[in-house]
């Protein structure tokens, strides 16, 4: 049985995480909860996950702090980041940060689009990595350099 | 005493001028607040206003959700709202949620979120909106309060102004946390009749001397505005009956009429224009304030009925000049309300205000029974008119109102008594009479309070020459009171 891809959701409101989780199992995802960014970077150093779904403002530590995070440690380079921000205006300027973006309230639609745009762009980066001898991996995107 | 010490703690101001002024310039800094109220009272709009006036003075803010509207809902509420300036999120002004933690760990998991966030962020103003999931997560009233206590430590310690937000009710009308907080402010949404009342009170204040009662609300794109009791922000002085003008005599420029006042009426003097729809008392008051501006005084119109340029069309109509030119030179102002559009205070405000911007010489209220169509109590009726007829008594306005004479027809006259009365030195009565099978308008004196006048009814005609008077009804009598009786059949009347 191939390894079902994993999320991790970090969102300090209560509310929409959870609906994302039971949303993301449905199709077929291995969904984790973090209520910060803090939690979340400790759940990333223990064990590899695919895509990392970030709220901006959250305590402790902030959607942007954790992106910067996983793209400074070599080890999760291969992670995806879709930010979801409920600030329409006014997106962070911070594209490195994040495969791609989504606005707050989205739909179950937008969200797989998203989704589906994170995996790409993250194929994309760990083949131009790996192309430059950045990234040292047995080819398989986001896995843990050990 | 305390007071004097505690009263010059800095404030911080709202940004919402009229809750300022009942605060006495703001919350105390670095003091903690319940704001309470039902759900839609206006609670997250005000303490939003409140952030987002101290953004943009360059300071920081957090905000607390706790179990209350997502943050996108919010943000798609406020965007509307004049003062969101979504620029300030989330540098200056930064959202977090605080359930999830509360949840998991409980009322002191939710301080340490909150001690680490205000830190994080330098926030001198913290807002912590849901306050009743933390009461209801408290397994009693004294951890609650413990609660409470901590936050207070918290802003002590980083000057940091606390703002709690709920709508919890307790059964036993005793809610504890109001002891240990510096202030409460309670926000209501009510009906009367089928006119919504938003209204603001202040519960305590500590270290100041708020402005008690009920205070109007308004809730538009412009945000939250308060506009505190008339009454409360004018020296409360009874209207004394017997203080009578005593400067020269202001004419309307109607020889007729001027006579029948014995050259005008009396500067500073008040008056009622009592009269049925359509007697000619708004073309009357006009008429007046043209006089004055021809004479280059200062005129006000405030009204409620008819848009300014409805208004100044109609005078050209009837021959009524100078107006247009008066209000192009900043001579005279149309001030106009819908009707029913505000609170009594709104209105009350923005005549004083008018009066104490232009300093008018002659002013005409127009509809005087719209400030009691918009009163949200009628029993402050007498406390707001003597509020009113102070303000117009110390500016020396010569003032003409109007109001509306209930029936069309009739013997009986019911001349209106309320606080304003008592001021009113004159009552000029202005209505319709059947006349030999026509309707006519006509006019009397009433009452020149301790001054000659001439009583006899006038026919009052409003042609496209102007406005005159006429001795239509010389011969007759009861010509209001029903009759019109000619000589003839007057003696066979009076037997």
């Amino acid at each position: 049985m191939a390894d079902r891809r994993s999320v991790l959701i970090v969102d300090d409101e209560f509310g929409l995480a959870e609906m994302l989780r039971e949303m993301l199992r449905d199709d077929g995802y291995d969904v984790t909860l973090a209520i910060n960014g803090r939690l979340a970077f400790d759940i990333l150093r223990e064990r590899r996950v695919d895509l990392v779904i970030t709220d901006l403002m959250m305590p402790v530590m902030d959607g942007a702090e954790l992106a910067a995070g996983i793209r400074g440690d070599d080890a999760m380079r291969g992670t995806a980041v879709l930010l979801m921000t409920s600030l329409p205006a006014r997106l962070p300027d911070k594209s490195g940060l994040y495969d791609a973006i989504i606005r707050k309230p989205f739909t179950p639609e937008l969200l797989l689009a998203a989704i589906t745009t994170c995996f790409a762009a993250q194929r994309e980066r760990v083949r131009r990595q790996s192309s430059l001898g950045v990234v040292s991996s047995d080819g398989k995107a986001g896995d843990r350099a050990s | 005493m305390s007071g004097s010490s505690e009263t010059a703690s800095p404030r911080l101001p709202t940004g919402i001028p009229g809750l300022d002024r009942i605060l006495e310039g703001g919350f105390i800094a670095a003091g903690v607040y319940i704001v309470q109220g039902p759900p839609g009272g206006g609670k997250t709009i005000l303490a939003n206003q409140m952030c987002f006036h101290h953004a943009a003075n360059g300071r920081r803010v957090v905000y607390v959700t706790l179990l209350a509207e997502s943050h996108a809902r919010m943000f798609a509420h406020l965007r509307r709202m004049a003062f969101f300036d979504e620029a300030a999120i989330p540098e200056r002004v930064y959202y977090i949620g605080g359930y999830s933690t509360l949840q998991a760990g409980g009322l002191d998991a939710l301080v340490s979120l909150i001690r680490g966030v205000m830190q994080k962020h330098n926030a001198t103003l913290l807002v912590v909106d849901g306050l009743v999931s933390a009461q209801e997560s408290a397994p009693t009233d004294r951890l609650f309060k413990q609660f409470i206590h901590e936050i207070q430590a918290l802003a002590d310690f980083s000057k940091c102004t606390v703002l709690l937000l709920t709508n919890a009710e307790r059964e036993s009308g005793f809610y504890p946390e109001h002891t240990m907080v510096d202030g409460v402010l309670h926000l209501t949404d009510e009906l009367s009749d089928l006119r919504p009342l938003r209204h603001i009170r202040v519960l305590k204040l500590r270290g100041s001397a708020p402005l008690r009662g009920l205070h109007s609300v308004r809730i538009s794109d412009s945000g939250l505005e308060v506009r505190p009791r008339l009454e409360s922000l004018l020296p409360y002085r009874s209207v004394a009956e017997n203080v009578l003008p005593s400067g020269a005599k202001m004419g309307f420029a109607l020889p007729e009429l001027d006579d029948m006042l014995r050259g005008g009426l009396r500067q500073g003097s008040v008056t009622m224009l009592l009269g049925s729809s359509g007697s000619g008392k708004t073309l009357l008051g006009m008429q007046f304030l043209s006089a004055g501006i021809k004479h280059g005084e200062r005129a006000v119109y405030f009204g409620f009925f008819e848009h300014p340029e409805a208004i100044l069309a109609k005078c050209q109509r009837v021959g009524i000049g100078g107006l247009r030119q008066g209000i192009e030179s900043g001579q005279a102002k149309i001030v106009w309300h819908r009707p029913v559009e505000g609170v009594i205070d709104e209105l009350g405000e923005s005549l004083i205000e008018t009066i104490g911007k232009i300093k008018p010489h002659r002013l005409v209220i127009d509809g005087m029974d719209e400030f009691e169509r918009a009163s949200d109590f009628p029993e402050r009726m007498s406390s707001v008119y003597s509020a009113i007829a102070h303000e117009l008594e110390r500016n020396g306005v010569t003032t003409i109102y109007t109001t509306e004479l209930r029936m069309l027809f009739g013997r009986e006259i019911e001349v209106p008594i309320n606080g304003l009365s008592a001021a009113t030195q004159n009552i000029i009565l202005m209505r319709h009479i059947e006349h030999q099978a026509t309707l006519l308008r006509v006019l009397g004196i009433l009452k020149v309070r301790d001054d000659d006048y001439d009583g006899r009814m006038r026919e009052i005609r409003i042609t496209e020459e102007g406005i005159r008077l006429l001795d239509t009804f010389a011969a007759e009598s009861r010509v209001v009171s029903g009759g019109g009786l000619s000589p003839d059949l007057r003696a066979g009347h009076e037997e």
